[in-house]
């Protein structure tokens, strides 16, 4: 049916069946069943599976907050930290979280900018997960500073002591990047969700969810003015997230790159945190879609191809990421600074070096098996392999943070760190906090565009012999 | 400090001088017994037999209102001269300075101390005394932390029953009556060592008056060794009295005279002298070391041998025939079998004999009189009697021991025994049982600091006043005659040594100030003026001791050292056990003092307890799995050593550069009855020590006993990996290239013009002064008064052993060490690392909220209030001096320091109330209980902040000094707005470690001066800066270490190790430069690059 809607538009010849692109949407599914599978997960009765994971995750976000609490209470000295290790598991956390945070922007934005269709099925549930996650991550700036009732301090705020925010420091630069691509990020995708939303609105049965959906969809009709509009600003808040995308993870790499430590001041640190980011944040995308397709039954809009082509940037990512590995052995050896040299091979072969071969295997090795199109087509071997994705991410920062610290310039410093169980329940206990909410959106909001994904399938046109409401009843 | 000469008193100085009300205006008896008992209303509820924290609080309570309320009452009531102001100069909140002294063994350490409104708050050293430079020794530094100790002993007790004072008192008074019907039979007592003249002369009057009394003293770590064998030797009652300043060659035989010996703090100064060089052509003198464990003094030797402590009397005998003395004692069957042994001990009786008159050979107080008089009779040959070692008159003690006393006390003979201080139920030789036999007396009384061990088996107990509490004197080493002022009131009522030897000798006056006036009178003449003088001044001028004239005895000497036994040479089954004082308990008096049990020791860096020593051969040859992982988790074995039946068990750990088959015991820690700091610290050596073995002895057996131990240390890594981090050099290594520190220097990036200029030369200009710091690695010995000094000034709290393995002690200015070369017979070298006060500062771009700046004087400042706890100014730091405040240490309770401190006030109660409702009474209490509370906030100097949780803090160079300063100068300037310290003229204050340094090692000063001692140091040819090429630009930089080893040696090493270590990875430095060169561009690329691009290939 495809083929026939382009070779008449067109009138070309259509392309040989092994080079045709699949259907974003397989299974030639009409345009109302789409509205149906999607709103679906939304609208019918709690699946028992949802308790299943909501209870857990909210007894771990009660945990988070517990953990919260006591810090403090009593203050961070309940972490591992110690000198010369002043930064741990909430900085490692911190940077992980918002790594994953990039991947739901970059899908939405960047590759919208690029003409990506197949982004539609995946990109509402990515943004999600990239504000939950920007939530988690910016849990952890606020908590470890030492006094946590002056953490407002950061901000420029006028005071009558004249005493303005030090403009130099990185950490500075962190507090507005985070915050300014958690706006974006919340706005783009609230943005996104407008007409989904006046779905959803139009679909209630109930007063309750008819008033709810009813405000949140701004009164979305979706007359040609509105969709005009909505397109217009939605080109806009796309080009102003794709250089956010590029920056935060930047500004979080200069915290590092900014300081004199060898193993953190080390120029290749932006770009590299940037495919890290997305290397991990595609990593997650994968680790949340591959079964919620499955338990949601959206395999027929988030098909095969969609997993293969994630797995394809994840493989692309996690070769920068590996030729970055490799660099910052080389710049060690060329720089002859001993200093630096000495905090490599300290990294692979001291008394972390098991940390270092894990991020090595996990990030380095593990996206290479994406070469393999039977590997990219098996949603099992992809789930397990997104999470050692994500594993090796986390020790990547770990590597980072840790390893250079711990042994620097003065050997008289030199030491270990551990974390302690309260470092090890909060990071935890961001789990909670990230799937509560991500369980919530998936229970209230549609996890998939609807529009979006009708726009870019060929159904969506009147004539097609499956669009239109001719079958599937509704809009 | 200044010499100031004190106004004349303007009061008369007969009648009333105050009275505080009309029954006291009318003297009546009643009033008088008012007077007498200090706390009329809380003291009734003193007799019931109320808990311990109850009375706690009554005390703490009344002590709060004497302290703070009516501040006045607290000041002794005697007329005390303060140092450089006068008393009716009062100005509230600005300190005052009074001399005195703090009483040691043999000696004292003459001080001034400062008092913040009536709390002495930190000590300093006397400058002006003839025989000190200013300094004190940590000891000193820290005892100030005893007065407000929380557990010291704060109540007269009978047989564990609280009495009033005056119960005490009328005791004593009846105990006197009853001696003096019977002349003293039965009466017996154990004291102390003592310098004392006035104790001397009670002592006299009460021997006089009861001749029966029996006089006994005993000290667990005794130094009168020195006198005793001086004595034999010259047959007078002598006391050595070293000049090392004087010696070229000095030979140190088991003698840790940087460290463990007494006045080592007055060693330091004359040794260092010797080490302080300018130009390459100065002369340096060389230390020749023998020892059986790692001490202070073995690590700044230039040769060092390592032999058991039996071997030692060998060696000297070898060192004696070696340089030919006239004295032929017997060679014992036991001879020193090694070779390399015998060479080096030729080699150095060679350099002996080369520098005759200017030599010095000395010998520890562990060594028995047999080695002392051998060390005698071949310094008398070397002709160094009366040159390098001088023999100072001093009072010949007719005492008897504790075993004599041990034994009166079996045999039923003593009816009273009177203890003043000494703890001998806990130190006491293990072989006398001392606890049964001092309970065979009738009735015992003692005076004692604490209520430990001892107190359980008396009948009376007496609390002992601090020295800064009471009136006493002294003679320093040199015999000069110091007093000892009180500067507060003792705290809860307790009496000095004087007083209670004067109450039962029912003398008239009782008051330890009568008594030492009297004293005083009987040396100095008496007269208001003079007695004035001494009291402001701190000495009596012209006091000293005159040196004796003195003639060696060998017949005598011979006849001592032919009846020594020899001990068997030690096997890894027949281990030979050695006891030591601890550096930082020392014979376990301070046992319950936080700072010095925070103390890394200077050696190990261990700190919190007492370990096992053992060479790392002996340990291998033991089977013994040490591990050091270095994360933080340093567990050791836990083994059994057992010797002459008796047995302990503690924590072992390797001590490189040991001698082997060796176990080094440091006594003072295992205490069973000590206060909330010392509980649980360490095991007790006093249980294996007994009369014959009390300094060592062979025939020991360890055994592992399966289980581990969790140590805490403050340095986990030893070696310098190669890094110039210490900069040293032979003598005739710099006398080639005096530039050789800088050649070290590693390539800088090549900063051709900064991309925008410094912001802080700008300011620089606007700066009045450049303060900066220069610290002489040749001088620092590695002593540590440093650290206890700035801990005291800067407020530092401890932190407990639990957070010591976290890494999270406080500590502002830390000594770095560095072993380097074998682990037989390592090289350590010491560098006090602090605060480098960067131009270019790392810490202070990274700080998000401006909370770390830079002043225009130079320093790098922080402000707390400021501060976020963010911790990159740390990360970013490459020394790593900054100090995190992860809980709130200084309201931690002392109770929690032992274990993880991880109890939330959300959830937890102390004294029965909830901590939250507790903070919200009183936020700056904390968590602590009343009782330390009250005591411990007023030891606090008041012009630095006490830091909160979660702010990141470090070394300030003394700001507060410095404020200070400027503010005394502006008001002197007055119109003439001259406000600019100056050195010359005095007005640049001293930081507290620079002040503390017994070395002279650390200088402060105005780098902007051109003339300032600073400035001539930093343009001093072995000036250098750790971590040169960041471009950080410290104003803290370095002298580099120059040793000097004598060629003809056996263990001669042409490099120090560490530059050894250093050339090997980059390449020799010196090679292709000759004369000024300066950062050393072009070294790695010339010998150092292929081998580092192997190394980093891999």
């Amino acid at each position: 049916m495809a083929e026939a809607v382009i070779a008449s538009s067109l009138k070309l010849q259509p392309p040989p069946p092994e080079l045709a692109r699949q259907p974003l949407v397989s299974n030639q599914r009409p345009i109302g069943w789409i509205s149906d599978a999607v709103a679906g997960v939304a609208e019918g009765k709690t699946p028992k599976w949802w308790w299943y994971a909501f209870i857990p995750s909210v007894l771990m976000l009660t945990m988070l907050g517990a953990m919260i609490l006591y810090l403090m209470s009593k203050g961070v000295g309940i972490w591992g930290l110690g000198q010369p290790i002043m930064w741990g598991w909430a900085i490692i956390n911190f940077v992980w979280w918002i790594g994953i945070g990039h991947a739901g922007t970059l899908i939405s934005a960047i590759l919208f900018l690029l003409r990506q269709r197949w982004r539609t099925a995946v990109n509402r549930a990515a943004e999600a997960m990239t504000i939950f996650a920007v939530m988690c991550a910016g849990i952890f700036p606020l908590i470890h500073i030492g006094r946590i009732w002056f953490g407002w301090w950061l901000l420029p705020l006028p005071n009558a002591n004249s005493i303005w925010p030090q403009f130099r420091s990185p950490l500075m630069w962190d507090v507005f990047a985070v915050s300014t691509y958690f706006t974006v990020s919340v706005l783009f995708w609230y943005m996104g969700l407008i007409p989904d939303l006046a779905v959803m609105r139009d679909r209630a049965r109930t007063k309750l969810r008819k008033c709810a959906y009813g405000l949140f969809a701004l009164g979305w009709t979706g007359s040609n003015r509105h969709w005009s509009n909505y397109e217009r600003a939605y080109l806009i808040l796309a080009g102003l997230s794709t250089p956010l995308v590029l920056s935060v993870h930047s500004i979080v790499s200069l915290d590092f790159s900014v300081s004199q430590l060898p193993g953190w001041h080390t120029t290749i640190f932006p770009p590299y945190f940037v495919a890290g980011a997305i290397f991990s944040g595609f990593g997650m995308v994968l680790t949340l879609l591959i079964p919620l397709r499955k338990v949601c039954k959206l395999e027929d809009v988030i098909t095969v191809r969609h997993v293969e082509l994630m797995c394809k940037v994840t493989l692309a990512t996690g070769s920068i990421v590996g030729y970055a590995y490799a660099m910052e052995f080389f710049i060690a050896w060329y720089s002859g600074n001993p200093y630096e040299r000495f905090t490599f091979i300290n990294r692979a072969f001291g008394p972390y070096g098991w940390a270092y071969w894990i991020m090595i295997s996990c990030n380095v090795l593990t996206p290479q098996f994406f070469w393999f199109k039977r590997i990219r087509t098996n949603m099992l071997i992809v789930f397990i392999l997104s999470i050692f994705v994500n594993i090796g991410m986390w020790f990547e920062r770990f590597v980072i943070v840790v390893t250079s610290l711990h042994r620097e310039f003065l050997p008289s410093n030199w030491s270990y760190y551990s974390p302690t169980w309260v470092d090890v329940c909060t990071y935890l206990g961001t789990f909670g906090l990230f799937f509560t909410f991500f369980l919530l959106f998936i229970r209230f909001v549609p996890l998939i565009a609807i529009a979006e994904v009708k726009a870019v399938t060929p159904q969506a046109d009147p004539h097609h012999p499956l669009g239109g409401a001719k079958e599937g009843g509704h809009p | 400090m200044s010499k100031t000469i004190p106004p004349s008193c303007p009061e008369p100085e007969t009648g009333q001088k105050y009275w505080r009300s009309l029954s006291h205006l009318a003297d009546t008896p009643e009033f008088r017994q008012w007077v007498e008992r200090e706390f009329p209303s809380g003291a009734s509820e003193l007799s019931d037999p109320v808990t311990r924290r109850h009375f706690v609080k009554i005390m703490s309570a009344s002590f709060l209102l004497a302290g703070f309320g009516l501040s006045g009452c607290r000041r002794p009531e005697e007329k005390i001269l303060p140092f450089g102001k006068a008393p009716e100069n009062y100005i509230h909140g600005a300190p005052q300075f009074f001399a005195t002294a703090m009483p040691t063994r043999g000696s004292a350490i003459p001080l001034v101390v400062k008092s913040n409104d009536g709390r002495p708050t930190k000590i300093e050293g006397n400058a002006l005394h003839p025989d000190s430079n200013g300094a004190s020794d940590h000891y000193a530094q820290a005892s100030i932390l005893n007065v407000y100790d929380p557990d010291r002993a704060m109540r007269f007790v009978r047989n564990g029953n609280i009495v009033k004072r005056e119960a005490a008192l009328d005791f004593l008074g009846e105990l006197s009556k009853k001696s003096q019907a019977d002349g003293g039979q039965g009466l017996c007592f154990l004291l102390e060592r003592s310098s004392s003249p006035s104790r001397a002369r009670l002592r006299k009057l009460i021997s006089d008056k009861f001749p029966k009394a029996r006089w006994f003293v005993y000290e667990p770590v005794d130094f009168d060794v020195h006198r005793q064998a001086a004595s034999v030797a010259f047959g007078k009652s002598a006391k050595p009295y070293f000049k090392f300043d004087e010696a070229k060659a000095i030979v140190s035989l088991d003698c840790d005279f940087i460290g463990g010996e007494e006045d080592a703090y007055l060693h330091i100064r004359r040794f260092t002298k010797g080490r302080k060089i300018e130009k390459p052509t100065d002369a340096v003198n060389r230390l020749y070391a023998v020892e059986a464990l790692f001490t202070l003094t073995g690590a700044n030797a230039d040769h060092r041998l390592r032999l058991p402590s039996s071997a030692v009397e060998l060696a000297v005998k070898l060192l004696g025939t070696k340089i030919s003395w006239q004295f032929a004692p017997e060679v014992g069957p036991r001879q020193l079998d090694d070779e390399k042994a015998s060479e080096w001990i030729s080699k150095c009786a060679e350099d002996l004999l080369k520098n005759r008159g200017r030599s010095l050979v000395i010998a520890g107080h562990r060594q028995p009189q047999s080695v002392h008089l051998m060390v005698h009779a071949i310094n008398a040959a070397l002709g160094n009697i009366g040159k390098t070692v001088v023999f100072l008159d001093a009072p010949e003690a007719k005492e008897e021991t504790i075993a004599d006393l041990a034994q009166a006390l079996n045999s039923g003979q003593v009816e009273t025994l009177v203890m003043l201080g000494g703890n001998p139920v806990y130190n006491a030789p293990a072989d006398l049982s001392w606890a049964r036999a001092q309970r065979k007396a009738k009735t015992i009384v003692r005076l004692g600091y604490y209520e430990d061990e001892t107190a359980e088996f008396c009948d009376w107990h007496l609390p002992l006043a601090h020295y800064l509490e009471s009136w006493g004197d002294a003679r320093t080493a040199d015999g000069t005659l110091v007093p000892v002022q009180p500067l507060i009131e003792p705290l809860f009522g307790g009496i000095s040594e004087l007083e209670v030897l004067a109450r039962i000798g029912g003398l008239e006056k009782v008051k330890p100030y009568d008594i030492v006036r009297e004293t005083y009178g009987g040396i100095a003449g008496d007269g208001e003026d003079n007695w004035k003088r001494f009291l402001h001044d701190g000495f009596l001028p012209g006091s000293a001791a005159k040196p004796v004239e003195v003639q060696f005895n060998a017949n005598a000497a011979a006849t001592v050292i032919g009846a020594a036994k020899p001990v068997a040479a030690s096997t890894k089954d027949t281990l030979e056990v050695v006891f030591h004082r601890n550096y930082k308990v020392d014979d376990g008096r301070y046992n319950n003092n936080g700072w010095l049990q925070e103390l890394p020791d200077p050696i190990t860096k261990l700190v919190w307890e007492n370990v096992i020593l053992l060479s790392p051969k002996t340990a291998k040859d033991l089977r013994l799995d040490v591990r050091n992982n270095e994360n933080n988790k340093l567990y050791v074995p836990l083994v059994r050593i057992e010797f002459d039946g008796r047995e302990i068990v503690g924590p072992v750990w390797v001590q490189p550069g040991q001698a082997d088959n060796v176990v080094g015991l440091a006594l003072g820690y295992g205490r069973e009855k000590t206060g909330r700091v010392g509980r649980g610290s360490g095991y007790d050596a006093y249980r294996l020590r007994t009369t014959k073995a009390l300094h060592f002895a062979g025939g020991a057996k360890l055994t592992p006993t399966g289980q581990t131990h969790q140590l805490a240390t403050t340095q986990d890594h030893g070696a310098m990996e190669g890094r110039p981090i210490i900069r040293e050099a032979n003598l005739e290594q710099f006398q080639k290239n005096p530039r050789f520190a800088r050649a070290m220097d590693l390539e800088k990036p090549p900063v051709v013009s900064p991309l925008y200029s410094n912001p802080l030369d700008k300011l620089k200009e606007k700066g009045l002064h450049q303060w900066g710091m220069s610290i002489d690695l040749n001088s620092c010995v590695g002593c540590s008064a440093c650290m206890l000094a700035c801990q005291s000034e800067n407020n530092v709290p401890i932190v407990g052993k639990d957070q010591v393995t976290r890494n999270r002690e406080m500590h502002w200015i830390r000594i770095d060490r560095y072993f380097t070369g074998s682990p037989e017979d390592p090289q350590m070298i010491t560098q006090p690392m602090l605060c480098q006060h960067c131009e270019a500062a790392p810490c202070e771009n990274v700080c998000p909220v401006n909370a770390t700046s830079h002043d225009e004087e130079g320093l790098n400042v922080m402000t707390y209030n400021r501060c976020v706890g963010t911790r990159y100014c740390s990360n970013n730091c490459p020394y790593k001096v900054r100090r995190f405040n992860f809980f709130d240490y200084n309201k931690l309770p002392l109770d929690k320091l032992v274990g993880p401190v991880y109890n939330t006030p959300l959830a937890h109660a102390t004294d029965g109330e909830w901590d939250l409702v507790r903070w919200f009474k009183n936020p700056d209490q904390g968590f602590r209980p009343a009782d330390e509370w009250e005591l411990l906030k007023l030891v606090k100097n008041p012009d630095v902040t006490v830091r909160m949780r979660g702010v990141m803090e470090k070394c300030s160079l003394c700001l507060q000094r410095i404020e200070q300063a400027k503010i005394a100068q502006k008001v002197k300037a007055g119109p003439s707005g001259d406000i600019k310290l100056k050195e010359s003229e005095g007005t640049v204050p001293q930081t507290a470690c620079q002040q503390a340094c017994p070395a002279e090692a650390i200088v402060f000063g105005d780098v902007s001066d051109a003339e300032s001692r600073v400035s001539k140091l930093k343009a001093l040819e072995r000036d250098y800066t750790v971590l040169d090429f960041l471009l950080t630009k410290p104003r803290t930089t370095y002298l580099a270490r120059v040793r000097n080893p004598n060629p003809a040696m056996p263990d001669y090493q042409e490099w120090p190790l560490s530059t050894k270590e250093f050339t090997e990875q980059n390449g020799n430095p010196f090679e292709h430069h000759e004369g000024g060169h300066g950062a050393g561009h072009d070294e790695p690329h010339a010998s150092g690059k292929p081998e580092s691009a192997g190394k980093g290939a891999d």
